[in-house]
């Protein structure tokens, strides 16, 4: 069995501040040794971005708000270079195969788009293929009054519109985004927008917002078609709306290879709850990197429940800011990591206000010596964040030898009247517990299984929702039991 | 098979002609001290008796008698009933330090019978019943332990257990994410399967259930609930209680059934135990207090020590390691 890094608690922001302060020393070509501050593979991208946007069938002129951020992206991936694993960020996340690979954007959905999104749990559902929002696959006849679920260029001009653009501007100004962030904005395609007006309540019947990848190219062609899905999610003032995002290949593309590149805001107004499920089912040999950006007005509460299974590399990046007092924050995830597979989430929350409320569980499963798993949590609770209560938790078990788990939760505290715990657990599986199942007769073999899955079935079951907790349960079973030879 | 297994049995018995006293493995006052067994050799041998005529079909019944040397064919009753557990000279020690901890252990439970194994803290009585159920914990490095005719130290955990033995638990663990109905389900139907039968659907197995749960008093509401997770002292022996009475195990052995329960709740489970009590299966009880035997009425007590048992006895042991403690038992 390999061993882990638990990283300490010590400041480990201070140390890749001074990292990234470093001059970007990538040299690609030594033509490009001149523009220092530019990598030459991320020019490229970006260049083919645009190349493709202004191609695009539908290069109707794109709504301001869109431009605007796809300028802006643009503008900050001149100085951007790619990651490597002497940066911090991705200390334990190889992301080489991506910039050996060809990128090329995916070029929006033809007309004739197959039915898979078919069987939704709910009735309200916005359908994103390849980054772009599509009428025809969602159903949105019986969304509450006012709430609005769309395309940009569809959101009503008004409170609606400025709102979005807030956002977008707090998007902008946010410091802690990164390469990825900034692709998608160059190359996102369209803006998904939901708006939910203050008081409404969209809880029993979630939201699904299912991003499906179409375009993919065959395991092994070198080929990689990029999708950049942007969404944009406002909750006013008291108001209460279940998100279940869902990210999956199109139907029969296991083994295809894609990227999705996606970005999620979200704003959590002042005693607004939201409860955001994020099930990521991508095929086994795509890449799938994605930001999660929330803000948290006072007295609101946000849940994020995690359960990432698919996709050869998988990276979360989830940043929370407590915008005033009294915010409620629960995260739980879950990952399978299997043959080839790296799951990493890199979650940071800070705290600014005092009273904040926060518990993380990370659990993860790494089923095969080739199977990777990165945690890195931080909570900053800040100089003015007193009375803070924050829990954090990463429990991580290792299946095979050599299958590897780095985990680094971490918690920096300034103010001083706080009460802040965390904690880390690496494991095989209990044998007390296997022996307590052969003891009653069950064989060791479907013993493992029940315990394996009962691991994963803690975060689980706090998914709201009965459909689709059922679904993932047996999704998971699947995927369990097909790692057998 | 059953004859193989059973060989070296005959050769402790032949091998020590000096032993003067009984065998530990047979209680005082028991209704056959004579040793019932059966094998190859005794055949062959001198001491050869009639064969029986009904042996065939019932291999456990005694087939040939052998006497033990040291007490002659005094007490041969054939109609007594069948062997099911019989512990041979059974030494073990913890795996990973290798320290000793049963030194040669004797015992044999018939059917229809209720031991108790009393003793001081750390005499080895869990570590025995660990033994038996196979725990990973202990290596078996001599002797024999012969179940329903079967070496029980060939099997696996499972094995044991399908084989119609069980043990409750002295502190049953958690499982979190597993709950109970499944759990239950799951150790039924593999039972089943072995046997053959098929498995049970979750509807079925709950009609199965129902009268089970009022046996040993048991809320509903538990079986929706993680194995162990949360359960109290009370609540935990009386769910090992409820998968023995699911399992309809041949051999119980309770594990300090009574540690942390009141006084009801060892009333509820004790009557469980008794309800459960059939003359075909046995129960081996480990507890420190003569409180469980009120409620259980036991044929023998067995007293351990530094891991051995030294005394046999009937009820009346427990009464004089009531007013004497185990002192005067080891001295004497």
């Amino acid at each position: 069995m390999s061993s882990c890094c638990c990283g300490s608690p010590s400041l480990p922001a201070s140390a890749s501040s001074r990292r990234l302060r470093r001059a970007p020393a990538v040299k690609f070509r030594p033509a490009a040794v001149r523009c220092s501050l530019s990598d030459p593979f991320v020019l490229e991208i970006a260049e083919k971005l645009e190349d493709s946007l202004s191609v695009a069938p539908r290069a109707a002129p794109a709504p301001p708000s869109l431009q605007r951020l796809r300028d802006a992206s643009s503008q900050s991936l001149l100085s951007r270079s790619w990651p490597s694993l002497k940066d911090e960020p991705f200390r334990f996340t190889d992301t080489s195969f991506l910039r050996q690979s060809r990128i090329l954007p995916a070029s929006g959905p033809s007309i004739d788009l197959p039915p898979f999104a078919a069987g939704s749990a709910s009735p309200h559902l916005l359908a994103v293929v390849d980054g772009l929002v599509v009428p025809s696959l969602s159903r949105f006849s019986s969304l509450p009054q006012g709430v609005c679920v769309g395309g940009v260029s569809d959101a009503p001009s008004g409170p609606v519109s400025e709102r979005v653009l807030e956002v977008l501007a707090l998007g902008d100004a946010f410091q802690g985004r990164d390469l990825f962030w900034d692709i998608n904005g160059a190359g996102a395609p369209d803006l998904a927008v939901v708006y939910v007006p203050s008081g409404v309540r969209m809880v029993e019947e979630p939201l699904v917002v299912r991003f499906v990848s179409l375009e993919s190219a065959d395991a092994g062609s070198n080929s990689l078609f990029v999708s950049n899905p942007r969404m944009v999610v406002v909750v006013e003032k008291g108001a209460e709306v279940a998100i279940v995002e869902e990210h999956l290949g199109a139907e029969g593309s296991d083994g295809k290879c894609y990227w999705a590149n996606s970005v999620m805001e979200i704003v959590v107004g002042e005693g607004a709850k939201v409860f955001h499920s994020y099930v990521q089912q991508q095929s086994s040999n795509a890449a799938h990197i994605k930001w999660t950006f929330t803000r948290q007005e006072s007295s609101s509460t946000y849940e994020l429940i995690e359960i990432s299974t698919g996709a050869r590399l998988s990276r979360h990046n989830l940043h929370i800011q407590q915008m005033g007092p009294d915010t409620t924050t629960e995260l739980s995830s879950f990952h399978i990591s299997q043959t080839n597979q790296t799951h990493d989430l890199h979650s940071k929350l800070v705290l600014d206000h005092p009273r904040g409320y926060s518990r993380q569980l990370h659990k993860c499963i790494v089923t095969h010596s080739s199977g990777h798993s990165v945690f890195d949590g931080n909570i900053k609770v800040n100089r003015y964040a007193q009375q803070t209560d924050a829990g954090q938790l990463t429990r991580s078990l290792l299946l095979a030898p050599r299958a590897t788990v780095n985990v680094k939760p971490n918690l920096q505290i300034i103010a001083d009247d706080v009460k802040c715990s965390h904690g880390a657990a690496i494991s095989d599986l209990e044998e007390d517990q296997l022996f307590y199942f052969r003891a009653r007769g069950i064989d060791s073999e479907t013993a493992r299984d029940a315990l394996i899955f009962s691991f994963g079935a803690e975060v689980l079951a706090r998914l709201p929702f009965e459909p689709i907790r059922k679904k993932v349960a047996s999704h998971i079973r699947d995927l369990l039991a097909a790692k057998k030879p | 098979m059953a004859m193989a297994v059973r060989a070296p049995l005959v050769r402790t018995f032949l091998l020590s002609p000096t032993s003067s006293s009984p065998s530990p493995s047979r209680p005082l006052g028991a209704p056959a001290t004579c040793s019932v067994v059966r094998t190859r050799r005794g055949i062959s041998s001198s001491r050869r008796l009639p064969l029986r005529a009904n042996c065939r079909p019932l291999p456990t019944r005694a087939a040939v008698a052998v006497d033990s040397p040291g007490t002659g064919s005094r007490e041969a009753e054939s109609d007594s009933p069948n062997v099911l557990l019989e512990v041979t000279d059974l030494t073990a020690v913890v795996a990973e330090s290798k320290q000793e901890v049963l030194r040669g252990i004797n015992l044999t439970i018939r059917e229809g019978e209720v031991h108790a194994i009393m003793g001081k803290n750390g005499s080895g009585k869990s570590t025995f019943s660990k033994v038996l159920v196979g725990h990973p914990d202990y290596e078996v490095t001599g002797g024999s332990v012969i179940f329903k005719g079967e070496n029980l130290l060939d099997m696996d955990p499972e094995e044991r257990s399908h084989a119609g033995l069980f043990m409750s638990f002295q502190s049953p663990v958690e499982i979190p994410g597993v709950s109970n109905i499944d759990f239950l389900q799951m150790a039924f139907n593999s039972r089943r399967k072995k046997q053959g039968l098929p498995e049970l659907s979750p509807i079925e197995f709950f009609g199965f259930l129902d009268p089970k749960l009022s046996a040993v008093n048991m809320d509903p509401k538990f079986l929706n609930r993680n194995v162990n997770e949360g359960f109290s002292g009370g609540e935990k022996k009386r769910n090992e209680i409820l998968q023995l009475a699911v399992l309809e195990a041949d051999l119980a052995i309770l594990d300090e059934i009574d540690s942390g329960l009141d006084v009801d709740a060892l009333q509820d489970v004790a009557k469980a135990v008794n309800g459960l009590l059939t003359p075909k299966n046995s129960v081996l009880m480990i507890t420190h207090y003569r409180r469980l035997l009120d409620y259980i009425k036991p044929t023998f007590i067995h007293i351990m020590d530094y891991g051995s048992i030294i005394k046999t006895g009937d009820i009346s042991l427990a009464e004089q390691l009531e007013k004497q403690g185990y002192r005067a038992i080891s001295a004497a």
